[in-house]
Formats: structure tokens, C-alpha cells, sequence
């Protein structure tokens, strides 16, 4: 399974279905957060996440379309979209470089 | 006018609304973002369609139906609909009292989605948003805010 230890991480994709609601506003939230660290914070559809993508968040429903899509990314899934566990989780790896997996 | 106000306008608020179910707010969400020349009856379709993959409920009594990403083609120009349930509407085991019903092609409604997204990490404002009596509560609450750097 990919690893990514949060300090190598400079830009976090967020994806969803269609990449129009859930994932713009996630990517929002999490960029607020990110924003002083200097992380782009990115949203996409599930089926169009950018080659080289070291670090995938996205609705669990989501997450084997996402990890076939982007086979060597850490993909982190989150079942609510606002105050889920996993985006706290990604800002202390992200912030302390800490290690994440799929 | 404002982009952000033809995205989000006084006509597309809709107050006091009910649905029996999931499947007639859908419907109703559809057919507004028709009406206001924002997509096509395919889009509308789209919606219960994208529905099926992940629920839109996104918390606080919040649901933000859209289209697949193959029906974008449908969409006839940005624009977002506020749907108010006041009785509230099962949504697979949550209930929705608010349907903010999304069409975009790209970058443009994200401004908007910003500004619910942080009234929604604060329990009062998303309060507000769930129980507003004016179309102007509505739009106040959703204007995008400056960028804080």
C-alpha cells in the first residue's frame, strides 16, 4: 500500500463524483487550514485526479474508483464532509509529518 | 449586478417548501434550476442519478444536489437554487431541511460553496441558513467573503 509522510506532501486533491459539490466544498475547508503552510488544496473528479497525485481525499463510496485511478497515491476516505476524523488526521501528518497510507 | 449574485440570485430562493420524500425534493431542486434557465431537463435527471453513487448530504441539515460529471454537458449556465424544507425531508436516514441545488461547469460556483461551507462549520449560522425568512437572510449568508490571507 502507498505511504506518504506529510512533509513531502505540497498539494492535497480532493475528489468527488462529479467534482462539482462535495469535493469543492472539502477542499475549501481543508485549504483554510492549510493556506499559512503554504499546501495547494485541489478539487477534481474522481476519474480525472492528476497523474503524480501523492496525497487523494475522498468519500469513502469513492475511494477504490479513486485509488484504480491514481494506483500510487495515498488515498485518505471520509465518510461526513464536514468535521470528519480523516481531515483532522491529514492536517497533523501534514503539519507534524506524520505518515499516512491507503 | 455581481457574478456572484447571477449565481446565486433572489429568484432561485425558494422558502416553505415540502416534499414526501427524497425523490420530490430531488424533483423540485431540478426543476428550479430549469426554470431559471440554468440546465436542462437531462440535468435534472442527472441529479437522482448522482445521487445513487454518494449521498449530497453534507451536514446541518444540508444537502447540495448536482449532476454526474457526464451530464455537465447539460448545464446551460452557472447558477445555484436554494430549496427550504421547513418540515425536513428523509434523506437516506439524515434529514434535510435545506436543498442547495448546483449547476457548474467549472470554477464558478465555488466562491458561494466556500461561504457554505464555513457557515456550516458554525452551528449558529447554519441554524440561520435552515431557518431564514427572507430571500436577503439567504443571500447574506452565502455571499462569498473576501479571502483572509
Amino acid at each position: 500500500m502507498p505511504t506518504v509522510n506529510g512533509s513531502e506532501v505540497t498539494k492535497v486533491i480532493v475528489a468527488c463524483d462529479a467534482g462539482m459539490g462535495s469535493s469543492v466544498m472539502v477542499a475549501s475547508n481543508l485549504r483554510s487550514k492549510l493556506r499559512a503552510k503554504g499546501i495547494d488544496v485541489v478539487h477534481t473528479p474522481v476519474n480525472e485526479i492528476p497523474e503524480g497525485a501523492k496525497l487523494v481525499l475522498c468519500h469513502q463510496g469513492l475511494a477504490a474508483r479513486a485509488q484504480s485511478t491514481a494506483p500510487n497515491a495515498v488515498v485518505v476516505p471520509f465518510s461526513i464532509f464536514i468535521g470528519d476524523p480523516a481531515f483532522t488526521r491529514v492536517e497533523d501528518a501534514i503539519l507534524q509529518g506524520k505518515t499516512l497510507e491507503s | 449586478m455581481s457574478p456572484e449574485s447571477q449565481l446565486l440570485g433572489a429568484n432561485a430562493v425558494r422558502l416553505g417548501l415540502t416534499a414526501a420524500d427524497k425523490t420530490e425534493a430531488l424533483n423540485q431542486a431540478g426543476a428550479l434550476l430549469v426554470e431559471i434557465g440554468a440546465a436542462t431537463e437531462a440535468y435534472a435527471d442527472a441529479l437522482h442519478e448522482r445521487e445513487t453513487s454518494v449521498s449530497t448530504y453534507v451536514g446541518e441539515g444540508v444537502a447540495i444536489p448536482h449532476g454526474t460529471n457526464e451530464s455537465r454537458e447539460y448545464i446551460e449556465r452557472a447558477a445555484l437554487g436554494y430549496l427550504q424544507f421547513p418540515e425536513g425531508v428523509d434523506w437516506d436516514g439524515e434529514t434535510v431541511y435545506v436543498c442547495v441545488a448546483i449547476a457548474s461547469k467549472s470554477e464558478e460556483h465555488v466562491d458561494i460553496l466556500s461561504a457554505l461551507a464555513q457557515v456550516l462549520m458554525d452551528p449558529a449560522k447554519a441554524e440561520q441558513l435552515r431557518t431564514a425568512t427572507s430571500a436577503d437572510d439567504v443571500l447574506s449568508l452565502l455571499s462569498p467573503e473576501p479571502n483572509q490571507e
